[in-house]
């Protein structure tokens, strides 16, 4: 990661900016949406890989800072959601998409299934995701 | 199985509240389809992709909408070698890629 935030200061102008936007695990809210309003099924498994993967990015951006690289400018997390049709689509989803780093437990498999079917004709199972951006300034 | 990812556009607003994209040399790593692209690259001088993903970055040569193919392009590159010249782009994208 190192080397790729070198490469990325050497292809910069002199005082341009490095944008990091990237979702970081915090055990990702699943979720019910509908007319009715939002219930919460439960929340997302994280496993090590993914948590490891966000401290390496971090001690990455730290490493560019110490080097005189990048100086941060602005940093702000906001919420993402990813929505499906089904709880089947988002189960589906989240085993060969996100086998690696994240899980669903199945209580809240469960939970989530008769709270959509509960819902309402418009109701969608949802995850809401943390994302991380940071503006970083080449010095 | 259909996703949709960000139906809300949070992701499109927040990123241009973060960076000025308008008339900006940029480089996007990660770029993987275009997604994201797709969301900054109308104001830009002139956008560069990459990704290692080769069959992502087919998918977003395809569908680079007409309008913006004079101005972008896309190249299968490890970010830790790019074959770029210095001290060129105004602005570096690491889209989910860190």
């Amino acid at each position: 990661m190192v080397h790729a935030l070198s490469e990325i200061h050497r292809v910069l102008r002199p005082g341009g900016s490095l944008i990091d936007l990237r979702p970081v695990d915090d055990r990702w809210s699943i979720e019910v949406n509908s007319k009715g309003g939002i219930q919460q099924t439960g929340r997302m498994i994280d496993y090590p890989k993914g948590l490891e993967d966000d401290e390496a990015s971090e001690r990455a951006m730290s490493q560019a800072e110490v080097n005189g690289w990048f100086k941060r400018e602005e940093m702000a997390s906001f919420p993402l959601y990813y929505s499906w049709d089904t709880p089947k689509e988002m189960e589906d989803y989240i085993t060969e998409e996100w086998e690696n780093e994240n899980a669903l437990e199945e209580s809240t498999k469960t939970l989530t299934r008769s709270t959509w079917a509960s819902a309402g004709a418009d109701a969608r199972p949802r995850v809401r995701l943390t994302m991380s951006i940071a503006r970083w300034n080449k010095i | 199985m259909t996703v949709q990812k960000d139906p809300e556009g949070t992701e499109k607003k927040i990123l241009l509240q973060f960076a000025d994209f308008n008339q900006r040399k940029i480089l996007e790593i990660g770029c993987g389809d275009g997604r994201l692209t797709w969301k900054y690259a109308k104001t830009a001088e002139r956008v560069l992709g990459i990704d290692l993903d080769a069959p992502a970055l087919q998918i977003a040569s395809i569908e680079t909408p007409t309008d913006l193919r004079p101005k972008v392009n896309f190249i299968r590159s490890d970010s830790i070698k790019l074959p770029l010249r210095s001290n060129f782009f105004d602005t570096a994208l690491l889209a989910w890629s860190l």
